[in-house]
């Protein structure tokens, strides 16, 4: 005798939620590229953190200058004053990593509990984070920017806590209107009726189950975010200071030399830095589409 | 008789219209008893105020002023005590021929010292399920992982095996089907219905002493509706429980409740023994309670292809009250004998059968009390 067994699968209407096409393939090469960079990324940051560097990133070899890649072991060749700009590309990694680490931490933490306040708390609170949005929106960045380094010093730490602080505002809103969409539905009110205290319906049922999707894309988001701006500062020459190498400060050193012939000074950071916020940008829209689904159009 | 298990009295619950600059009184001196293993049906049009008659009783107002006076008893594991205790210190209420004028109301103040009383009362004495299950459960966490975080809450089990197999139970006894699959399953893989199961067995898994049901069967289908009706009147069987039942549906409180609550503009209008109040013969009722009960459509009306009852006019604005009767503007039942008592002069709730009362000058028992 044979048995019929039905496995008790979805039943019902379904939901926005699963209504969500699932992530195609693209989505998951998106992801793997980005891994692919945070991962040269982390492994350059330890090369650089150790003094693990195929040359002293600082020494000056007045015979060698802008040499073409593979000349005399220099892979990527060297730059105006011959130094080798392999080991000064993985260097200029340490002027990103925990700088742009510390702007996520701030636009991340502080953004959520902007969100939360407005969102959750509303009333008076949601009237001055739009203002404090409005203000941020209304100021170009970088005037903010060089307007800190002004005040104090040209320090890339400076620098991110800016970014950190004006990136609040875009987390903040996220997270209030998350809150706001989640709000119809009636399951924080329930979650209350239940008896759970409000820490934790505020960090596990909204910020850690609803929104860490949001909260990771944003994050990544924000690592090319940092990069970006460092960049534009450095072109500007207020950036990372020389002789630190920052990718930043070596296409605008090499730039000089660019119409000599002598492009790969600051085409070699360029693409790094092209490559890297790339792999930044597409780690987050893949993430958003793996983790969230894709809206259906 | 012991002691009610919840008893409301007098309970004020106000909202504040910013654009009219006027009080809405969505609970306007509501008294109201829960005994212990009975189910207490609240019905009403919305906008009665019952609903936030609940969330008042669980702490849930929100908007300001929200609860302004009044006292709400819980007397359940030997122990009474008022939950709104000493909260009249954070709000001062001007009154003006019965009218509040202005309420001052430190709203924070209130707040905290009601999550004190609420402490160890909400969601483990006092459980509430909500209309719009679906709604009401997080959508990126399995229903397993949402029932054991409440038991593990609420009850002694700490260990995560011993709520598992508790929560694995608590599924069976909503009658849900294969309970060890759907312990992993997201609620939009699962019906409404299912939905409202789970929160079910997530409301009584503390085991609490009262179970309030806010339209419970709301945003169901029909079909689904009934079930859940029966799944509530079944559990009741089984458990005893105390519940307070509130729906616009008349047809949901005959089948549950043991004693019923008619709400209107704010205030309870009728109350007694289901039985006396919904019973087609009797005569002392309320006119809303009568047309009400005329609303619903019966066999004999759908064969003879008449018109629905409906309740004449709009559902009291409860930002104007009137002085008198506050169903004066609808009432077909108004003889010229009390008209002026009708329009000028608000009913009290006279006992015209013993446990049975009525907001009405139509029954003399009225103009004594």
């Amino acid at each position: 005798m044979r048995r019929y067994v039905q496995t008790p699968g979805p039943i019902g209407e379904f939901s926005e939620l699963a209504l969500r096409q699932r992530a195609g393939p693209l989505d998951l090469v998106y992801v793997a590229y980005g891994m692919l960079v945070v991962a040269v990324v982390v492994a350059s940051y330890l090369l650089g953190a150790f003094g693990w560097l195929p040359y002293d990133p600082q020494a000056m070899d007045v015979g060698l200058i802008n040499a073409a890649p593979f000349t005399s072991g220099h892979a990527l060749g060297t730059d105006f004053l011959g130094r080798d700009l392999q080991a000064r590309l993985i260097l200029g990694i340490q002027a990103y990593f925990l700088p742009g680490l510390l702007a996520i931490t701030i636009s991340v933490v502080g953004g959520s509990i902007l969100g939360v306040l407005a969102g959750y708390r509303g009333g008076w609170f949601d009237t001055i984070i739009t203002y404090f949005d409005n203000l941020l929106d209304s100021f170009p960045r970088l005037v903010l920017i060089l307007l800190v380094i002004a005040a104090f010093k040209p320090d890339i730490y400076y620098v991110m806590v800016v970014v950190g602080v004006t990136g609040m505002p875009v987390i903040a809103n996220l997270i209030a209107g998350k809150i706001a969409f989640l709000r119809q539905k009636s399951f924080i009110e329930a979650a209350h009726a239940l008896g759970l205290p409000a820490h934790t319906v505020i960090l596990k049922h909204i910020l850690w189950l609803n929104c860490r999707a949001l909260l990771v894309i944003q994050a990544t988001l924000g690592m090319g975010e940092a990069i970006l701006v460092e960049t534009s500062l450095s072109y500007l020459g207020f950036g990372v200071q020389e002789p630190t190498p920052s990718w930043g400060n070596m296409v605008q050193a090499g730039a000089n030399y660019f119409l000599q012939g002598n492009f790969w000074p600051s085409t070699a950071p360029a693409l790094a830095i092209l490559a890297t916020i790339l792999g930044f940008q597409l780690l987050g829209d893949g993430l958003n589409n793996v983790l969230e689904g894709k809206r259906r159009k | 008789m012991d002691a009610p298990l919840l008893a409301i009295d007098n309970l004020r619950t106000y909202f504040y219209s910013r654009a009219k600059r006027a009080f809405i009184r969505s609970v306007d001196g509501v008294s109201l008893g829960v005994t212990r293993g009975e189910t207490l049906g609240i019905v009403g049009e919305s906008g009665s105020g019952k609903s936030v008659t609940a969330l008042s009783a669980a702490g849930l107002v929100t908007a300001g002023p929200g609860v302004i006076s009044g006292s709400i008893h819980l007397h359940s594991n030997g122990v009474r005590r008022n939950l709104l205790d000493g909260l009249e210190k954070y709000a001062r209420v001007t009154e003006q021929e019965g009218r509040v004028m202005a309420v001052e109301k430190d709203e924070r103040g209130w707040r905290k010292h009601s999550e004190t009383l609420m402490a160890g009362v909400r969601g483990k004495e006092i459980a509430m399920i909500f209309q719009n299950p679906r709604s009401a459960l997080n959508p990126y966490s399995t229903i397993g992982k949402q029932l054991v975080e409440t038991i593990r809450l609420h009850t002694n089990l700490k260990g995560e095996s011993e709520a598992r197999e508790r929560a694995v139970h608590w599924l069976e006894r909503v009658r849900i089907d294969s309970p060890r699959l759907r312990f992993d399953n997201f609620p939009f893989g699962m019906s409404g219905g299912m939905c409202q199961r789970a929160m079910i067995a997530m409301a009584l898994s503390a085991e609490p002493s009262l179970l309030i049901a806010d339209e419970p069967t709301t945003g169901l289908d029909a079909t689904i509706q009934s079930r859940i009706v029966d799944l509530l009147a079944e559990l009741k069987a089984e458990t005893g429980i105390t519940t307070l039942l509130i729906s616009h549906d008349i047809s949901v409180i005959q089948r549950l409740s043991d004693r019923i609550a008619v709400m209107y503009g704010g205030t309870v209008v009728e109350t007694g023994r289901a039985a006396e109040v919904l019973a087609p013969e009797a005569t002392m009722r309320h006119p809303y309670t009568a047309a009400l009960l005329a609303s619903i459509p019966s066999a004999e009306t759908i064969r003879r292809k008449s018109y629905l009852q409906a309740i004449e006019g709009e559902v009291l604005d409860t930002i104007e009250v009137p002085r008198g009767c506050r169903f004066y503007g609808r009432c077909n039942r108004v003889t010229e004998a009390i008209r002026e008592n009708c329009a000028g002069l608000e009913p009290p709730l006279g006992e015209v059968a013993p446990g049975h009362k009525v907001r009405c000058w139509l029954y003399p028992a009225a103009g004594k009390a």
